[in-house]
């Protein structure tokens, strides 16, 4: 055998066992997803069904109002998360003092199961006994106690509130490590030409983060629209379907209602938008460039 | 220079008071479980209480079945981590050694793999887990544990293994060594790093993981921690302070692993996920 065969062949026994694993535990339960999606069960009879499910799913108006709720949920987090984060990234930049300890802590939301902080959040919210009541009542802010996820319009607010402060630190974190990139320099001479603080932020921190900016916020769209764990713990997609965003909506089509079909015709739209920012996403950073991760 | 001085206070104002909010719900689930049944509905509400104690603690871990959660959460956890970082190890050192043109087509395969929904993913794995009788196993939770997990170690690796300098290899061989030689001898201790935040961040979301654990354990036996507290909002009495001590139980061990490695921790999601 020639070197260059061995060489190979031992490169294959490298790489091969990942390869092998990333097709039973992701390749082929991906395709039998789509394969379901086109298989219509009745009992213990499962017969090909062509694209009926995705017909049914389509017309049914469930799907377009999760949609539509979709789009909102994950804009208003998006936007929520992008400008928060910004403003917090800005604020601790400049903090010399306990830097790392200060970022492990706001990163806290983000390190605990998006389950368990829904829990928690599902005791604050508590329309009774719970303290976010008390509080705003304390401070005047309201008169009676709100039911936090009683009706669609506050229901909808909490579990974007609850979405935010889970996903506000990872953005922060991104940024932060943006803006250790631009160059000291570029702020002097700006402050020897006179600049101001909002010059300084519009004109040199604004532009060296745009790409990042832009990279991050199609990262978190991807993250957020595909979320399940927030609102299938704190409610579920109710009060009437408020807060019922599209994998919500696929959970409760699949393992509530018991219509595998349908709901895998629903996945593959979902993941249909998904790859269309996947895409986006990743001829953004063009990995082939060498530059990932 | 008094001026920012004024500036340097506002700043630690803001930061405080946002710290503040970021916080409180932790501060609320630690004062909730240390109360005894009797003070969770007073109103107003207690803010620091003579009367806490463990107490909740103790049901939850012994009258209730979070013992055995925290094991099976430990099991599938580590078993994933294992699996996933051992795997992604050895692709790594792989694509980057013998195969780094195809390596790219690879890492763009991998970061689709990473944004499927995980919801779309989660019914075929019912299905499947369920016709070969798989529900409630350790073996179904780490494979589909793997489904998310091994995309995302190998795609960090690469990275780490990457910033090996090839020449390392080079003159190993030049020694004489063979290629698991240099593999395990010269190249793993170099990426131990790496190696360190990878499995990091492979437990951390594998842990934190809920939906997949949801619907493949059928038996209240076999839960993870976080499906178990979730599922004590659904009883008919929610004992809240029971539910804050499970809450805290599932939270604690992430929280300590990662205030001992915040640098870690921090390097990794700043090299690693601003790319990608």
């Amino acid at each position: 055998m020639r070197q260059w065969q061995r060489r190979r062949l031992v490169g294959y026994a490298f790489v091969g066992p990942v390869f092998l694993f990333l097709c039973a535990v992701v390749v082929f339960p991906l395709s039998h997803a789509f394969w379901i999606s086109l298989h219509r069960t009745r009992g213990l009879a499962t017969r090909f069904s062509g694209t009926d499910n995705y017909h049914r799913a389509l017309t049914d108006e469930a799907f377009w109002h999760a949609l539509g709720v979709s789009v909102q949920f994950t804009g208003a987090c998006v936007a929520l998360h992008m400008l928060i984060g910004l403003c917090l990234a800005l604020l601790l930049n400049e903090i010399r003092f306990a830097k790392t300890a200060l970022r492990v802590a706001f990163l806290t939301p983000w390190m605990v199961a998006p389950a368990v902080g829904a829990t928690i959040w599902l005791w604050l919210l508590e329309p009774q006994f719970g303290v976010v009541n008390y509080l705003l009542g304390a401070i005047g802010v309201i008169d009676t106690p709100l039911a936090w996820l009683g009706t669609p319009k506050l229901a909808f607010m909490s579990v974007v509130a609850v979405d935010v402060w889970r996903g506000v630190p990872f953005v922060m974190l991104l940024i932060l490590a943006g803006l250790q990139t631009i160059p000291r320099d570029q702020y002097e001479a700006a402050s020897i030409d006179g600049a101001g603080p909002w010059q300084r932020f519009r004109y040199i921190t604004l532009p060296n983060l745009r790409y990042l900016l832009v990279v991050a916020s199609t990262l978190d769209i991807i993250n957020t629209i595909r979320h399940y764990d927030i609102i299938g713990v704190m409610t579920a997609g109710g009060p009437a379907g408020a807060t019922e965003v599209l994998p919500v909506l696929l959970y409760n089509t699949a393992f509530r209602g018991n219509r595998f079909g349908e709901a895998a015709a629903i996945g593959v739209l979902l993941l249909l938008i998904v790859l269309a920012f996947a895409i986006f996403h990743i001829r953004l950073t063009r990995p082939e460039h060498g530059s990932a991760p | 220079m008094r001026r920012s001085r004024y500036v340097d206070a506002a700043r630690w104002v803001l930061v405080l008071v946002s710290l503040l909010l970021v916080m409180f719900p932790f501060y609320w689930m630690l004062n909730t479980s240390l109360k005894p049944a009797s003070e969770i509905f007073l109103s107003p509400p207690t803010f620091i209480s003579p009367n806490w104690s463990l107490d909740a603690y103790v049901t939850v871990l012994t009258q209730r079945p979070f013992a055995r959660y925290f094991l099976n959460s430990l099991v599938v956890t580590l078993g994933t981590t294992v699996l996933s970082v051992t795997l992604a190890a050895f692709a790594a050192y792989g694509f980057t050694r013998f195969f780094p043109r195809g390596a790219t087509p690879f890492v763009v395969f991998l970061l689709f793999t990473k944004m499927l929904p995980e919801t779309l993913l989660i019914i075929p794995y019912f299905q499947l887990m369920s016709s070969v009788g798989l529900l409630n196993s350790y073996l179904a939770l780490i494979l589909a544990y793997s489904s998310f997990a091994l995309p995302f170690s190998v795609w960090m690796l690469i990275g780490f293994f990457r910033s090996i300098p090839r020449d390392i290899d080079e003159a190993a061989k030049i020694d004489g060594a063979s290629y698991l030689q240099t593999f395990f001898l010269v190249i793993l201790p170099l990426a131990r790093p790496g190696l360190v935040a990878v499995a990091l961040f492979t437990f951390l979301i594998a842990w934190n993981s809920y939906l997949w654990a949801l619907v493949l354990t059928t038996d209240a036996s076999m839960h993870v921690l976080s499906v178990g507290v979730a599922n004590m909002v659904g009883e008919y009495r929610v004992q809240w302070n029971e539910l804050m001590a499970a809450a805290v139980i599932a939270a604690a061990p992430v929280m300590l692993l990662f205030s001992f490695l915040e640098k870690h921790l921090v390097n990794a999601i700043t090299s690693g996920a601003v790319k990608g």
